[in-house]
Order: C-alpha cells, then sequence, then structure tokens
C-alpha cells in the first residue's frame, strides 16, 4: 500500500516536472523542474528495491549535476533566447516546431515498438518471477559486486573522473586575449 | 499498477522528452537538460528489467556508471559552455560555428 503509494507520486511527480523542462520558458525554472524530476525518479528507484542507486542519484545529480547547471545558468546571464512567434503548442516559436515534435513522436513509437519485443522474448524465455513487497538491502551485494566482476569498469570509471576534471579544469581556465 | 510496463512507459515519456529539449531548445545548458533526461530514462530502464526480468543487480551497478558517466559529462559539457560564452558572450546554439567549413 505505501509502495503504491511512493509509485504513484514518484510516477506523477517525474512526468510532470519532465513536461515542466520541456514547456517552461525560463532556463533557471527549467533546471529547477529537472530537480524535482530527478527526486521522482530516485523515489521510482526506492520502489524498484534499488536502495543504493536511489541514494546515488539523490547525492550525485540533485546534489551535484543540478546545482552545477544552476551555477552555469548564472554564469551564462540566464537567456533563454525566446521569440515572439508561436508554435502549434502556443509555446514560442523558438521552443520547436512541427518537426521537432514528429521527431519526438517517431523516437516513442520506435523505442515503444523495440521494447514491446523484448518484453515478448523475455517472458517467453523467463518464468514470472513473484514480486514480495519487502526488499533486501543491496549494499552489500552492490559492493562485492563493484571489487569482484566489475572491478575493470570500476577503475576505469575512476579514471575517467580523473580525467573529466582535469580536462574541465584546463577547458574552463580564464586565458589572457591576445 | 506496479509492473515492468509502467516503468518502461515512464522511462519513454522521459526520452521523448529529453529527445524533444535537446533538439528544440536554442541554449546550450537546456540541451545538457535534456541529455540528463534521456540518460535517467535509460537508467530506469535499466533498474526496472534488473528487476522484473533478472534476479541479479547488473542493472543497479550499470545504473550507477550511468550517473558517474553523466556527472563527468555535466562537468565538461559545462566547462565547455563557460569557455564558449568567454569567447563569444552568448550560448546560442546557432552561434557555435568555428568547426564549419
Amino acid at each position: 500500500m505505501f509502495l503504491q503509494f511512493l509509485f504513484i507520486s514518484s510516477a506523477v511527480l517525474t512526468v510532470s516536472c519532465a513536461l515542466g523542462v520541456l514547456m517552461v520558458k525560463n532556463i533557471m525554472h527549467s533546471c529547477v523542474f529537472l530537480l524535482g524530476s530527478l527526486m521522482g525518479i530516485a523515489g521510482l528507484y526506492a520502489t524498484l528495491g534499488a536502495d543504493f542507486v536511489a541514494i546515488t542519484q539523490i547525492m550525485v545529480y540533485v546534489g551535484g549535476v543540478v546545482i552545477l547547471m544552476l551555477f552555469a545558468v548564472m554564469l551564462t546571464g540566464g537567456n533563454d533566447f525566446v521569440s515572439r512567434a508561436q508554435n502549434l503548442l502556443g509555446l514560442p516559436a523558438s521552443m520547436g516546431n512541427k518537426w521537432t515534435y514528429a521527431i519526438g513522436l517517431l523516437v516513442g513509437v520506435v523505442f515503444l515498438l523495440t521494447n514491446i519485443q523484448l518484453i515478448r522474448g523475455l517472458t517467453k524465455a523467463l518464468p514470472v518471477k513473484t514480486i514480495t513487497n519487502e526488499f533486501p538491502s543491496t549494499v552489500t551485494q552492490i559492493g562485492h559486486l563493484l571489487v569482484k566482476d566489475h572491478v575493470l569498469a570500476f577503475e576505469m570509471s575512476s579514471v575517467l573522473l580523473l580525467g573529466a576534471l582535469v580536462g574541465a579544469a584546463i577547458i574552463a581556465r580564464p586565458r589572457k586575449q591576445n | 499498477m506496479m509492473s515492468l510496463a509502467s516503468y518502461l512507459i515512464i522511462s519513454l515519456i522521459l526520452f521523448v522528452v529529453g529527445i524533444v529539449v535537446m533538439i528544440a531548445r536554442k541554449n546550450i545548458v537546456a540541451i545538457l537538460l535534456g541529455i540528463e533526461l534521456i540518460l535517467n530514462a535509460a537508467a530506469l530502464n535499466f533498474v526496472a528489467y534488473s528487476r522484473y526480468v533478472t534476479n541479479n543487480l547488473d542493472g543497479h551497478i550499470f545504473s550507477l556508471f550511468i550517473i558517474v558517466i553523466a556527472a563527468a559529462e555535466a562537468a565538461v559539457g559545462l566547462a565547455i559552455v563557460i569557455r564558449f560564452f568567454q569567447i563569444k558572450e552568448t550560448i546560442h546554439i546557432d552561434e557555435a560555428t568555428q568547426l564549419r567549413n
């Protein structure tokens, strides 16, 4: 019961905030809507029994990435480049014309078709798993998996983060104009 | 109510919204917001399949690596955006034409 309440509230939060990212004109408000959407996804992870992923999502995304985005918006002036003309949804024309939404629709249909094929193939191959409402903690198992099966990806991601950090510092460094 | 299909539909909505944001917006930071939405849709799919189809935690591991790579991508992307703003004094995507020709 609580799980269903959490699922419904998280799903509504996720979808409505994602639509807010799409519809809102101000880029700052868009960032705040993205924050709500990521919190909703963390709630969905919790309903899937992925406690460690949910906490990591909140810590890294909400605490790191969105704050970084907000800083970038503030440093670059927050101009959102909207025009006076309107498109078919009543939004400014710079937020997409009919081709944009046609491409979005096409992508959605392709995504749906591939997933339908996947679900059909998987339900034929595997027996339906019984779903319980109690989740064991996954932290210990994830820790074991990270240092046993996936240790190469783990180390490579640490090198990637180091490279990204140094690269970002070098790229954003102020240079003298000559 | 809480089945694999409902998670896939949420992920589908996130993915399509991310694609439309990425195509439609003219602000480079807004394009990065669309990329974040797409990455989250993929990670949600991984965790949902890991719960409802397989019994192991490999989907969780994949989702964690997606989060790590998204953080690195956001850091480098925003550094590029700030550098671009220092040079061009705008972040309109149509101004990024240095590599043309």
